[in-house]
Formats: C-alpha cells, structure tokens, sequence
C-alpha cells in the first residue's frame, strides 16, 4: 500500500529566510503555507512510544551483534507490528500505517536500509530515537545545525559525502557564510566530543544523528510527495521553482506608492476618526447619550462632518443615504426636463441602487429582481436604458441568465466610474451641496458631570426594535407607492357610487 | 593581547557548547541517570560563566572606538561566533528543560527510551569541565530542584542575549568566514583507526585523504610492533645465551 508520507517539517523555506532568522531562534511560530500544527498529535504520539519502552509489557528489545560489540535495545519490525495491533486492535492495513508514521516521522529508524522509512512486518531491525531527535515543531531543524551535522559527516567520511549532501553542503556554505568558522569550530569540538563515549554508544549515537537528519532532509527519492515531470529535478530546484511562482503572484506596488497613499488616506480621515478625534456631540459609548445616532440617521438637515465626508470621494457620497438622497436631489434639479441622452445620470444612479437592492436582498426575491432590473435598464430600449460599453452588456446579459448576488457586479462598477467621472464633481460645485453645506448642523460638544453621566447610563433605553424600524420603513414605501401609482378608474368609480 | 585571550576563551565556550549538546542528546535515554543530570547542571554553570567573561571582554572591545577597520573586523567576527555559540546554548538549554521534565527520574512509571546507548557520560562532561574525573555530590531530588534552577538562568541567558542584541550593533552577515569549504577535513585530528567502523551493512570508508591524522595512529602502531620485534630480538639472544651457558 503506497502511503503519501508528508514529512512534519518539509524545508520548503529558500536559504535567504534562514539569514534572517539567524539573531532569533527561539519558538517563533511557523507561519509558512504548509505548516499545520500537530501538537497535541505528536504528545500522543510520544505517549504510546513511552509505554512501548514498557519492561513487561512493551516491544522486546534484543541485541545487535556488530564487529567487537554488542548494542543493546534493537527490535523487530514483525514485533512492533504485533504490539500495535494488540494496543490499538484494529486492521491489519491501518496497523501497517501506523507503523509506517512511526518510522517516517522519525521514532523508530531502521538500521537496515537506512533511507527507506517504512516499517517491514518481517525481522527487519529498529531501534527508537531519543527524545532529542523526536518529531517537534516548536524547535525547528535549523539550517546551522544541519552545517555541522553535515561538517562532522565529512570529516568522518574524509570527504567523501554523497550526492545530496555534498550539494546541501555547497549550498549552506554560500548561505552561511558568515557562520562558517562557528560551524567549523563546532563540528570539530562536537567529533572530539563525541569520541570520549565508547565505542557502542558511539556507534548508536552516529545511527541517531543520521536517521534524525534522514527525516528533517530527507534524500531526494519516490518516496518524495512533491511532483517533478524531471526526474533528475532535485528537491532544492523543486522549492526554489515554488518560491519563485510565488514571488510572481505578489502584489508589485511600491512601496513609495502604497505610503503615499496611506498617509493621503490618514491625512483626510484623521478628523472623522473617533478614536483620534472628539465626536461631536458626544462619543454615546462614552457618555451613555445618544444625541450622535439620532443626528447622523436620515434626518433633513445633516451635520457639518457628514457633509464634509461626502466630498471625499462618490463611495462616502453613496454608502451615506442622506448623502445619496441629496445627489438625487441634484440631479433631479440639473437633469430632469433635458433632452434624453442626458436622463441617464439617472437612470445611472437608479441602476446602481437597483444593483445594491440585489446585492443585499433576499436570495427568494433574487429572480425578480433581475428581470425587474432587465427590463427596466439592460433590454434594448428599455425605458431607463444604461449606456455601458458592448462587452460589459453582454457579460451581464449572459449572466442573468442564471442570476446570482453579483451578477451586476461588472456593470455596477462601469456605471459606478461614469457617475465618478461625469456628475460627482459637478455635484460638488453645486448649489444644492452649497446649501445643504450651509445648513448643516454643528451640534455643540456636550459636557456632562459625573453626575450627569450616572443619569445617562441609567436612562440607557433599548432603543428601536429593527423590526419595528423595518415596519415603519414598508408602510412609507406602500404610501409612496400608492401615491405615485396610476390611478385605477374603476375603484375611484366603485367607491364615489359607494359613497353616494 | 586582547585577541589572543578572546580567542582561547571563546575556544573554551565553544568546547562546552558541544559538550553540552552530547548531553542533552542523551536525555531521557537509557543512558540517563541521575549523574547525567548533574553533569548536565555543572557543564550549564561552567557556560554560563564563560559566556559572561566572553561578553564583557568581546563588549568592551567593541565599544573601542580607536580600532583599526582590520581589527574590527576581527572582533566582528569572534562576536558572530560567540553569539551563534550562545544561540545553540539557550536552544539546548530550553529543550534540556522540556526533555527533563518530560522524563523525570524519580518516578517508576515513566520508562527511559531504550535508545541503546547505555554507557555514561562522565568522560564528555570532564572534558567540558577540563577535569581529569568528575566527583558526584548531588542528592536525590536533583531532577526538580534542578529544573526551578533552569528555569531560571534560562530567564538569565535570554535577557542577556536581548542585551547584547541592543547594545553591540553588529551586522552578522557582513562578516566574512576564515575558514572555506572542508576546512574540517584539513583540522589536526586522529580520523583513523579511532573512527566509528561498520554501521549497517553498505557503509565502507575509503581512506581518500590521510592528512596529518592518519599518521598518528600509524606511528603508534609501528611504535608497537618495533618494540615487539625488540623484545622477541632480547629474548632469542637471551635463550642463545642460556644455550651456551649450559
């Protein structure tokens, strides 16, 4: 059974991340794209290969007969087997598995085979890892110690590391450069080191570091997860092809642009903010007095600062609806009574009300709508007919087909640019913004003792229910209606005989 | 000079470190004991001490501001190293103190892993300790007064490097390295006979480089035979003598 071994900690990081990561090693959290935490996993993990260690009831271990010594502490790949199906009593396959996770994360390691990490249900040979090597994410297998891992491995081998190796060796070797003579220095004390143990627990030690750099860099082979159509494509050119396809997908800004415009953005914003500057009249989370809601609602005559916010930009102007109510106004008074092809103004704007109504309407009421919208503004000659170029119409008309919420998304925006380009400034000019300006409201900062404060937060209402505001909302909508619907003859009839 | 004494110091602290390491590979193995844990607590001091001595010396080198631009160069570069040696200790440090945690000593329901090492450590922690035998004198509860004590110079060690971090203004990758690729292989070591012989079944050292360390294992066993074929030698003349005689 070919199982996909995901290794715990695959080094997709390039060598340049390691430089800067080199002054802070301590536990920073992965936060690369294929890092997912396994924590609680790996403790469970480590507390069945504790209880394998069992005297009496664990795997048993036998010893390993080498040139002039004997290791102690070896077991059978068959007797690991035997012992997670009688922990765990379950299939056969899923014992296999489990054997085979142990291995390739790097708790057991095999001493036949060194590079293939499966476990064999025959009398292949293991022995578990110290708990130093286990799988663990909170500290990562650095490059530097993987340098001198690599450095001790050469000066044991004199030279002659394989194929892989020696190309990690190279590559570390240009990227750490400036650690270099610690690496050095390090490898050689760690060799001396290591030779004053004797000469079985040096043996094993040598096992240990092998198997553990096996599974934190592993050897190019099939068992591999990461596809290459070259079979010669070694792992380093698999990440560095990965990192670069990434790099492209970046956002390319400036960032002499993208300043610019956050300091445009906080120097125009920085007043309206609550947080940096008072609200006027008074911040009601603050003062338990709710002057601010009810002055910024639908009301008639706005406050100085709202209007001021709709000359920022057309999304303020149309987002506030008193604001959208006043362009209206504007354009009713600019555009109505003139020759047809200057109508569109608003029939623009009817249209992206229309496209927000759909936007953030019901899903039930989603169909009509879009005819309504079809009929009124798309079809050819339709009463409100919107002006957008041809390759836009067709994509919406297509879409409408089988409409969904952003269905008008395209076309929204394109009328969107028309409205910004053609009437926003001229609205600013106007004489209606000019007036609605000059009676604005400048409602003065309230100024409340602490007495005054424990009245406010005592006379706290729960406000308008929403339904109760939505109920309201439907009945002026039926009395406008109403109002504007042409008048039904034979009602008006029915009820003058009625009433005579 | 200041040098030289940086030099030998910072030799000293990078021998500990690497002792260090053995040690805390071998917790929670079979070879651990209540010995290991105590060697693992007097290498920890002697580090500590070093390191202090190495940061005092290394700062006020640096803070000179009448240096030459080579001898600056020179002290960036014994910081780089003494820094990256500080690095690997709080790292070993750290893990040191979740590894012992996790396997305390005293307790009998918590088995060792049978790593299969099972010799002592005491010839690596003399060497860090450049002593000739170390004497045990800790008592039993070792293990979790030791760990309170971690915890705390763990604490020590990290303020300490956040302090050398701010007050030294070193750029680490602008230092250049003395050493180039397989320096290792070139260093005054014995890798002959002394190194580690069959590991699994396909491992075969080809002796490519000889160097200056194979020499020293060879010349002790020629030294061996020539005294051999001399006592042979004494001993045939002897019995010629004897043979005479009678």
């Amino acid at each position: 059974m070919r199982i996909c071994l995901r290794k715990v900690d695959l080094p997709l990081s390039p060598a340049p991340i390691s430089i800067c990561r080199m002054t802070i090693r301590t536990a920073r959290p992965n936060r690369g794209q294929h890092f997912r935490p396994r924590t609680h996993c790996l403790n469970k993990l480590e507390s069945i290969v504790v209880e394998m260690q069992d005297p009496k009831s664990g795997v048993k271990g036998s010893e390993q007969k080498l040139n002039v010594s004997t290791i102690p502490h070896v077991i059978t790949g068959k007797d690991v087997i035997a012992w997670i199906t009688n922990k765990m009593k379950t299939t056969p396959e899923e014992v296999q598995a489990f054997g085979t996770m142990l291995v390739a994360y790097g708790y057991i390691y095999p001493l036949q085979n060194h590079k293939k990490l499966v476990l064999c249900n025959d009398s292949s040979l293991y022995r578990f890892q110290t708990p130093y090597f286990w799988p663990t994410q909170k500290w990562v297998a650095e490059d530097s110690d993987y340098a001198i891992y690599l450095a001790k491995r050469n000066i044991r081998k004199k030279g002659m590391l394989e194929a892989y190796e020696q190309a990690h060796y190279s590559h570390l070797h240009d990227w750490l450069n400036h650690k270099w003579d610690f690496i050095v220095m390090q490898a050689t004390e760690q060799y001396k080191a290591g030779k004053e143990r004797n000469k079985p627990d040096r043996v094993v030690f040598d096992c240990q570091e092998r198997a553990y750099w096996i599974v934190s860099r592993p050897p190019v082979s099939e068992h591999c997860c990461v596809k290459s159509n070259d079979p010669n494509e070694s792992i380093t050119t698999i990440s560095t092809n990965i990192f670069y396809q990434q790099a492209i997908m970046r956002s390319k800004v400036k960032s002499s642009v993208s300043l610019g415009a956050l300091t445009k953005y906080v120097t125009t914003y920085k007043n309206h903010d609550p947080f940096l500057a008072p609200c006027l009249p008074s911040n009601p989370w603050q003062t338990d007095h709710d002057a601010y809601w009810t002055c910024n609602t639908r009301i008639d005559v706005p406050t100085k600062m709202r209007v001021e916010r709709w000359s920022f930009s057309l999304f303020e102007l149309l987002s506030d609806l008193r604001g959208r109510d006043d362009f209206k106004v504007f354009l009713k008074k600019e555009f109505s009574g003139m020759p047809p092809h200057l109508m569109r103004h608003l029939s623009n704007l009817a249209f992206w009300e229309a496209a927000e109504e759909l936007k953030w309407g019901t899903a039930s009421s989603m169909t009509s709508k879009a005819e309504t919208i079809f009929k009124t503004f798309l079809a050819p000659g339709a009463p409100r007919w919107i002006n957008i170029d041809g390759r836009t119409m067709g994509l919406t008309v297509k879409g409408l087909d089988h409409p969904h919420r952003y269905v008008l998304e395209a076309a929204q925006t394109h009328v969107f640019l028309l409205m910004k380009k053609d009437t926003f400034f001229r609205y600013l000019k106007s004489p209606v913004y000019k007036d609605t300006q000059k009676n604005a409201l400048s409602p003065a900062p309230h100024n409340f003792s602490p007495a005054q404060l424990e009245q406010n937060a005592q006379n706290r209402s729960l406000g308008v229910h929403p339904v109760i505001v939505w109920q309201q909302e439907e009945e002026e909508k039926a009395k406008a209606a109403a109002a504007s619907a042409p008048v039904d003859v034979k009602a008006m009839m029915s009820k003058i005989d009625r009433k005579k | 000079m200041g040098k030289d004494e940086c030099k030998t110091m910072l030799d000293a602290l990078n021998k500990v470190t690497a002792c260090y390491r053995h040690l805390v590979i071998a917790l929670g193995s079979t070879s651990d004991s209540q010995n290991l844990r105590e060697e693992l607590k007097r290498t920890r001091k002697k580090a500590q001490e070093l390191a202090v001595a190495n940061r005092t010396k290394l700062t006020s080198l640096l803070k000179d501001k009448s240096i030459s631009k080579d001898d600056r160069a020179e002290y960036e570069r014994l910081w780089v190293l003494f820094s990256s040696s500080m690095e690997l200790l709080e790292v070993d440090m750290k893990r040191s103190l979740e590894i012992g945690q996790d396997f305390p000593i005293k307790v009998p329901t918590r088995h060792l892993i049978q790593t299969g090492m099972t010799g002592s450590t005491t010839t690596v922690a003399a060497r860090a300790m450049s002593v000739q035998n170390m004497k045990y004198e800790a008592d039993s509860n070792i293990d979790t007064a030791d760990l309170r004590d971690l915890q705390s110079e763990i604490t020590q060690m990290s303020q300490m490097m956040e302090e050398m971090e701010m007050k030294v203004q070193v750029a680490p990758w602008a230092v250049e390295a003395k050493q180039e690729a397989g320096a290792e292989l070139k260093s005054n070591m014995s890798v002959g006979n002394s190194s580690v012989g069959v590991i699994s079944i396909c491992e075969e050292e080809p002796k490519e480089e000889d160097g200056g360390g194979g020499r020293d294992a060879g010349f002790a066993s020629i030294c061996a035979v020539l005294v051999f074929f001399v006592i042979v030698t004494v001993a045939l003349v002897l019995g010629y003598l004897v043979i005479n005689m009678s």
